[in-house]
């Protein structure tokens, strides 16, 4: 006999038959190249584990190749042989690849979750892969510092001579330093950085180390150093790791913000996968279960975030606010210029 | 087939070898070396000198390379101080644990160079071992800063260097009789004397192939500039890794490290001269 119940759940079988179906013929392999460490812990228990668990045909393998930078350049050497399907990866090195035609244009028709993007996150990768997560620059230092830095011009302090640890260029941690010390000193980087670089080689003196190694947070918690340059994201997670050994400073001179972009590789061998792997790593869920785990801002305007996490992210409307209006676009074309800068005037400075 | 030509057959595998792990990548390096690199970053495939112009005028590859050769002629002179009475106790010791010492001495090449370099920086940082006891002694203040500079890297890479240069002199000392030390105390000439005049210059060669094993070494090492350098050494090598891998220059990299194998053959071309003319 033919219920009501009966009807709605036959309607309902029929709109979700074809997601359905799609998800049940999806299969294989997803090499997704990403950051190590806790990026990939993290984004295998918010993303890739729920997208398996939706896609039980397909399994989601982690490839690293190190920093964006080799990122790109192994995607670079793997052209006529793609063996990564999908690759998250910081937007200056994203360029360079949608430039030599490394990755894929993404379109509405076929991703319709780029209509739910902030317009920032499709801006970051034009008509390729848009941005998937936002960071931004933070200062981090010892929670056990007295007093603690609450501005940029603390880093100049006295007593941290010595203590301070900075990615320098062609880091991008460096080359955002210098935008912000660029601010600071009431100027903006995109006619000068002379007032940044001079501000910088008086800093010089008592950097302890250019190229923090393995990097800023883990030199703070060593006792190498007591202040560092970082990323949000990673500064608060170590921060909740540690039972609050180190804070984040989000500097009221300003920050800059950090983006990640999730492309796909021209060629990849698992398209279909790889396609619904990206649609669900932009998708409303997937984005608020990183950002509530990590801390990264998400990219998807519609996700709904836990407001304490949003607090701790580039994206509250407090820290919002602090921005730097920043185009990587136009700093990748100095950069050069900048790090020639920092290794004649400002490091040349600490020797 | 002549015996000669049979036994030069033995050569085929390692050439080959040879052929697909050096000799094909190099060709690829040399490809990219004429490459062009856009504003953004983006390799433009050309054959085009401007990277090469570039590179080759710019002040700062004159820099990097006379950093390097400081840097190699300096850490190469330490692990020669070091390594020379090392290798000559071993080679002259009839103690029954001659293999095990030899062993003991180039116990660190079986180590990683990352591991070793940060076990330096555990023995040289602020609070490091160095620094703490000669604080303990009242002799410092205020830690000395031995990392993430000029003379950490020379520490490091001095002591990186010295078991490779141990197994150079110790190959070298062939030709060191010591019946020609015997005759020269035998006729009056004191320790000294003898080691001045007769032992010193009989282990010349081997000092020659050591300090050019060495030297090499130095002038590629990549790991401990980059780790104990703190930022602020640099050199050829870590040039060439940071063009390659963070600024995704790949054709300025090319340029560099065909410029500095130039360099290493050169290098190496005077070193055998001078080990053969030593020799003679």
């Amino acid at each position: 006999m033919l219920t009501r119940r009966l009807v709605i759940q036959s309607g309902l079988a029929t709109i979700a038959a074809p997601a359905v179906l799609r998800a049940q013929t999806l299969s294989g392999t997803v090499t997704l190249m990403t950051y190590t460490g806790i990026f990939q812990d993290n984004y295998t228990k918010a993303v890739v584990e729920p997208f398996q668990q939706a896609h039980p045909g397909v399994k989601v393998n982690f490839v690293s190749a190190g920093t964006s930078a080799q990122m790109v350049g192994a995607v670079r050497a793997q052209k006529a042989d793609p063996q990564t399907d999908v690759v998250i990866m910081d937007v200056t090195t994203s360029s360079i690849g949608n430039a030599e035609g490394l990755f894929e244009k993404l379109t509405p028709a076929e991703f319709p979750v780029l209509g739910e993007l902030l317009p920032e996150a499709r801006a970051a990768g034009g008509e390729f892969g848009p941005a998937v997560t936002f960071d931004h620059l933070v200062i981090v230092q010892d929670a056990a510092l007295k007093p603690q830095l609450a501005k940029l011009a603390d880093l100049w302090r006295p007593d941290l001579k010595g203590h301070i640890a900075l990615s320098a260029p062609p880091n991008i941690q460096g080359l955002a330093l210098t935008a912000m010390t660029e601010k600071m000193e009431g100027g903006d980087y995109r006619k000068s950085i002379d007032a940044a670089i001079k501000k910088l080689k008086e800093l010089a003196p008592g950097v302890t180390t250019f190229e923090p190694n393995p990097d800023g947070y883990s030199l703070i918690l060593n006792g190498v150093a007591k202040v560092a340059t970082g990323w949000n994201a990673r500064a608060q997670l170590y921060s909740d790791q540690t039972g609050g050994k180190i804070n984040a400073l989000l500097p009221p001179e300003g920050s800059v913000f950090q983006v990640n972009t999730i492309n796909l590789t021209a060629g990849s061998k698992n398209r279909a996968a790889a396609a619904a792997f990206i649609a669900h790593a932009l998708s409303q869920g997937a984005q608020k279960a990183f950002t509530e785990r990590m801390f990264y801002a998400p990219t998807n305007g519609k996700a709904e975030i836990d407001p304490k996490a949003l607090a701790r992210t580039a994206a509250s409307p407090d820290n919002r606010a602090r921005m730097i209006g920043v185009d990587w676009t136009e700093i990748l074309k100095l950069r050069d210029q900048w790090n020639n800068r920092w290794r004649r005037e400002v490091i040349a400075a600490a020797r | 087939m002549t015996a000669s030509r049979r036994l030069s057959l033995l050569l085929v595998p390692a050439a080959l070898f040879l052929l697909a792990i050096y000799v094909w990548p190099s060709l690829g390096l040399f490809r990219n070396a004429f490459n062009e690199v856009g504003p953004t970053g983006a390799m433009i495939p050309a054959w085009s000198l401007q990277t090469w112009r570039a590179t080759l005028h710019d002040s700062f590859t004159i820099e990097l390379t006379l950093n390097s050769l400081w840097l190699s002629t300096v850490a190469t002179l330490i692990a020669l101080c070091l390594a020379y009475p090392v290798s000559l106790f071993l080679f002259r010791t009839e103690s029954r644990f001659r293999g095990l010492l030899a062993v003991v001495a180039i116990l660190p090449m079986l180590v990683s160079g990352v591991v070793r370099v940060f076990g330096w920086l555990a023995i040289l940082g602020d609070r490091g071992l160095v620094n703490t006891t000669l604080q303990a002694l009242g002799l410092i203040s205020a830690p000395l800063k031995l990392v993430f500079n000029w003379t950490g890297v020379t520490i490091g890479l001095a002591e990186s260097i010295m078991p490779y240069m141990i197994l150079a002199l110790l190959a070298g000392f062939g030709r060191l009789d010591r019946t020609l030390e015997e005759a020269a105390r035998s006729l009056g000439a004191s320790p000294f004397r003898t080691f001045w005049r007769v032992t010193l210059p009989l282990s010349l060669p081997a000092i020659a192939l050591a300090a050019g094993l060495g030297f090499v070494l130095s002038m590629s090492a990549y790991i401990t500039p980059k780790l104990l350098g703190g930022g602020r050494v640099f050199v050829l090598a870590t040039e060439i890794f940071e063009q390659a891998t963070t600024n995704t220059n790949w054709p300025v990299a090319s340029v560099l490290a065909i410029y500095t194998l130039l360099l290493l053959l050169v290098l190496l071309a005077a070193s055998n001269l001078v080990a053969r003319r030593l020799q003679r």
